[in-house]
């Protein structure tokens, strides 16, 4: 069997052009690894025919950016044209989109190939990627464990070498935490850096979509392709064209670094935060300042996040009435039975407990005790940040408070998964880019991810500091990835 | 007559002339095939963002300018959350906290009678599907989803139907003129919902909203009657409940559709797709700037121009001649003649034809040609009526038609005298009359004159020359 997807991008980009490989060879590999590792149920549908179909047009199309090519898996929340969306839900299990979400657009102009839409929370509500409707995906790194989530599926894609590119979108943290708990690169970028058009909604103040990679380069190419303002979405900034990964190459000296004291304290594994320690050091040894300050509301930023992220789903999931499109319940007496019939068996638990918190959230005066002034919270979160930018390049910290747990763990605690994510939230509430890169094992050789926080729109400050670091750790990060399919412990 | 006060309240929703819908590109039209101008977003489809229409925030803003309003120039939309299959994505886009428009006037009555009827507030959403019900299924078109509306809620400042009446008759007469809708209560376009209480006190009584009135005429009867059975239930020491009703057309009456339940939830919140819109002072001015003229200013035209009262009344109730005469406010005519024209012959002839005018060929050259020859004496007004058809419907000018129609005007001064001498030695007691000072008899000797001619005569010049031998005698 091939190892094409092995390659770093460069090389596979210099086989295509040379006419060495096809983009059906990568397809075909792409499509051989998912069926050798179909246990980790990384994918809900598969986009196979026509995605032999786009390669072999490919053939005889001139090889004109870096990611033409390249298989890439998209989360089952940005809408396809043709190719099945659900959320993972059976709300939507058998939803045909007619129409594709602006980065798919983006995606098809560069030449990409779309393999197949990758496991979720449902709805992207949930951190295990165990509300999926069509079951969990299982962590590459030790299938008893969690991939994280809700990009759980897109996770486990680009770790398990299933494809080298995936979109994942991040709400509170669903991008980098399952890139965390797999150990690969994933980016939240600003808020407004990529369109939301087309990504079915679950918290639309907070949502955006982002590139999952196996290493730092691939993803700010990726993000090259994504970015820009779409007339279709109001909230996309419009920003001049810039390359990612255009200072990847430069030294790191003389970088300001702020971890806050929240961030390494007792929340924290030990063993993580030693990790964090440990990266601080070789960031010292590199010229960097790396100084422990303290940022205010960052604790209080899940709660924050519960009432913001749950009142605005319970408003976008109204659409799922079983009138239109979706699931239907067919034996429906009258109107409020339809409604009732078609949410109640439509969605599951999790989706059902938010919209339902969510409602309460926003009903009569508790709108004004908890939405209103979790915005103006919101806005001191925010203020807080920009203080510690006004001193600081970036902010560093872990991604995640532990190495990813096994399935099934704590699934009757609703608020674990939450508090899961106290690292991450923030900056979904800031709307400022983040990213995981890994930066080590734990004892029980699961992936560490660091979290890199960085000012709006500085995504390419973030791409410099994580590729240095990547070169200089050197960690070896496909799990045990053997022909034959991943062996169990 | 009752010792019971009205207090009404008058919601308005109306629908703004635009091309495309309040936040997607299908086209806003009435009448088309069902579910023909709908896009991704009309359907709530997952996944599509609402874009903003700014061509309807600028009607809506004039709209407000219109209704003497203070301007919110940071506003924002707010979701307002409920469930009904006329509503595609479970929420309706609206502005709760931050309406384009609020503390407003709208002025009614004339001189001493007149008052003010506060606006409380305008605001911008977007309007529902429609249901269409069957015996055993519902049917929704979607082509009315998103339209966009204002909404123009007043404070309880009426205190009759009549009142009520003439405030929507002000109302559809300022949005009209101030073109942001066609204001049609038939075809939906223009809806009210009424608030009615009434009291023996300053303390208002319990409300009633009475829904989907179809004429300004049924929120006259729906007032009265509604106020009638609110006394009735008093006085047989019922406590009035707050209820939605609506008018039934055909009875005349208003009738129970649903108690209001206690504390309607609607969950408001930011609606967090459209950042908030910043409405810059140039585009304020720039929409003050280009507003189109408004009735009040339109009557102050017309009586600087001695248009009679009655005259400019009926011109405002047709604003194609209204705007027709509005492109002569710069030119030296006697607005007198063109007001009679346009609002006598002409109406008649359109409201024949059922055409409007500018189906015709009268051009404003045109227009401007007919009047000098009316004021050269040219042609008479019973001449007028001779040539208009063809005046209207052909480019041929005044001259070639009165050929071709044989009109011969008897311009011939000696003609005319001899007749005018003739008529004077006939009719000796209007001369006596007339050198009496009573001005009546000059107008029966024209009237002889005329008479006399079949109306031929130049009546300016006939008129001259009569006053002259008149003297003579």
């Amino acid at each position: 069997m091939s190892k094409y997807l092995d390659l770093s991008i460069t090389e596979i980009n210099e086989k295509l052009k040379n006419k060495e490989i096809s983009p059906l060879d990568l397809v075909m590999e792409s499509f051989d690894r998912i069926e050798q590792n179909k246990e980790l149920n990384a994918f809900i549908t598969l986009n196979k025919e026509q995605a032999i179909k786009d390669a072999k047009e490919l053939e005889m199309a001139e090889v004109d950016n870096l990611l033409f090519g390249i298989p890439i898996a998209i989360k089952d929340n940005i809408v396809t044209k043709d190719l099945r969306t659900t959320c993972a839900s059976k709300m939507l299990a058998n939803f045909v989109p007619i129409y594709n979400a602006s980065v798919v657009e983006k995606i098809k102009n560069k030449h990409m190939i779309i393999i197949g839409k990758t496991n979720m929370d449902e709805f992207a509500m949930g951190s295990t990627s165990q509300t999926s409707y069509f079951k969990a995906p299982h962590n590459p790194w030790n299938l008893k464990r969690i991939a994280g989530g809700s990009s759980g599926g897109s996770a486990v894609a680009v770790s398990s070498r299933m494809t080298p590119l995936a979109l994942g979108s991040d709400t509170g943290g669903s991008i980098r935490q399952p890139a965390s708990y797999t150990g690969i690169v994933g980016m939240k970028p600003t808020y407004g850096r990529v369109s939301r058009y087309g990504l079915i909604a679950f918290a639309s103040s907070l949502d955006q979509i982002g590139p999952m990679t196996r290493n730092v380069y691939d993803n700010a190419l990726l993000l090259n392709a994504i970015v820009g303002k779409d007339e279709h979405d109001l909230t996309s900034v419009d920003k001049e064209d810039e390359d990612f990964t255009r200072f990847m190459k430069q030294d790191i000296k003389g970088m300001k670094i702020a971890i806050p004291n929240y961030f390494v304290s007792e929340i924290v594994d030990k063993e993580i935060v030693e990790k964090v320690h440990d990266v601080a050091s070789l960031l010292e040894k590199e010229g960097v300042q790396v100084d422990y300050v303290d940022l205010p509301y960052l604790d209080k930023s899940v709660t924050l996040y519960q009432i913001i992220a749950m009142g605005e789903a319970s408003s976008n999931l109204a659409r799922f009435d079983g009138i239109r499109y979706g699931y239907s319940y067919d034996k429906c007496q009258n109107l409020d039975d339809l409604y009732l019939k078609s949410r109640q068996e439509g969605f599951g638990d999790e989706v059902k407990r938010r919209i339902m918190v969510g409602s309460y959230l926003l009903s009569g005066e508790n709108a004004k005790t908890y939405y209103d002034k979790a915005l103006m919270i919101r806005d001191d979160i925010c203020k807080s940040f920009a203080k510690c930018f006004a001193k600081y390049d970036m902010i560093i910290g872990p991604t995640t408070t532990t190495v990813a747990y096994n399935l099934g763990e704590d699934m009757d605690n609703p608020l674990k998964a939450f508090l899961d994510d106290v690292l991450v939230i923030p900056v979904n509430m800031a709307g400022l880019p983040g990213m995981n890169i890994p930066v080590g094992f734990s004892r029980d050789h699961m992936p560490i991810g660091l979290h890199i926080i960085g000012n709006y729109f500085e995504e390419a400050k973030m791409y410099q500091l994580a590729s240095r670091l990547e070169e200089i750790l050197k960690l070896s990060l496909q799990p045990n990835y053997r022909e034959g399919g991943i062996k169990d412990e | 007559m009752s010792d019971y006060k009205k207090t009404v309240g008058i919601e308005v929703h109306c629908e703004l002339k635009t091309n495309t819908k309040m936040f997607s590109s299908a086209a806003n039209a009435y009448g088309d095939e069902a579910n023909s101008n709908i896009t991704l977003l009309d359907l709530a489809y997952p996944g599509t963002l609402p874009t903003v229409n700014y061509g309807a925030v600028m009607l809506a803003l004039r709209a407000a300018l219109a209704l003497n309003c203070e301007i919110n120039e940071d506003m924002f939309f707010d979701r307002k959350n409920y469930f009904y299959p006329d509503l595609p994505k479970g929420y309706q886009i609206t502005q709760a906290r931050t309406p384009i428009g609020i503390n407003g006037y709208v002025e009614i009555g004339e001189d001493e009678n007149s008052k003010k009827i506060r606006i409380h507030d305008i605001h911008i959403e977007e309007d529902t599907a429609k249901s269409v019900h069957q015996t055993d299924h519902s049917y929704l078109d979607f082509n009315r989803a998103g339209v966009p509306l204002i909404e123009i809620v007043t404070e309880p400042d009426m205190t009759s139907s009549d009142e009520a009446m003439l405030y929507l008759e002000k109302l559809r007469q300022l949005l009209l003129y101030a073109d942001v809708s066609d204001c049609k209560m038939e075809e939906g376009s223009m809806r009210c919902d009424v608030n009615v209480s009434i009291s023996k006190t300053e303390q208002l009584g319990t409300r009633t909203e009475i829904k989907n009135i179809s004429s300004i005429r049924n929120v006259g009867i729906a007032i009265d009657k509604e106020a009638t059975r609110q006394e009735e239930l008093l006085n047989q020491g019922i406590v009035i409940q707050e209820e939605t009703r609506r008018f039934d057309d055909v009875s005349g009456t208003t009738i129970l559709m649903r108690v209001k339940e206690i504390g309607n939830d609607y969950r408001y919140f930011p609606e967090p797709d459209i950042p908030k819109l910043h409405l810059s002072k140039e585009f304020i001015r720039d929409t003050k700037d280009n507003m189109p003229m408004l009735p009040d200013d339109r009557i102050e035209a017309y009586k600087k121009r001695n248009i009679s009262d009655i005259n400019i009344k009926k011109l405002l109730q047709n604003k194609p001649l209204s705007d027709y005469i509005n492109l002569f406010l710069d030119e030296d005519i006697d607005f007198v003649v063109l007001s009679n024209l346009l609002l006598g012959d002409i109406s008649a002839y359109l409201n024949r034809t059922m055409k409007d005018l500018t189906d015709t060929n009268l051009s404003k050259t045109r227009c401007l040609e007919l009047l000098t020859s009316l004021k050269e004496g040219k042609i008479t007004n019973k001449n007028i009526k001779d040539i208009l058809i063809d005046y209207l419907e052909t480019t041929k000018d005044v001259d070639t038609l009165l050929k071709e129609k044989g009109i011969e005007n008897i311009n011939d001064t000696e003609l005319l005298i001899k007749i005018i001498k003739n008529i004077i030695e006939n009719n000796p007691e209007s001369v006596e009359a007339y050198h009496n000072g009573h001005d009546r008899a000059i107008k029966y000797l024209m009237g002889q004159i005329m008479k006399e001619t079949k109306g031929a005569a130049n009546p300016a010049v006939a008129n001259k020359l009569l006053q002259e031998e008149l003297k003579k005698v």
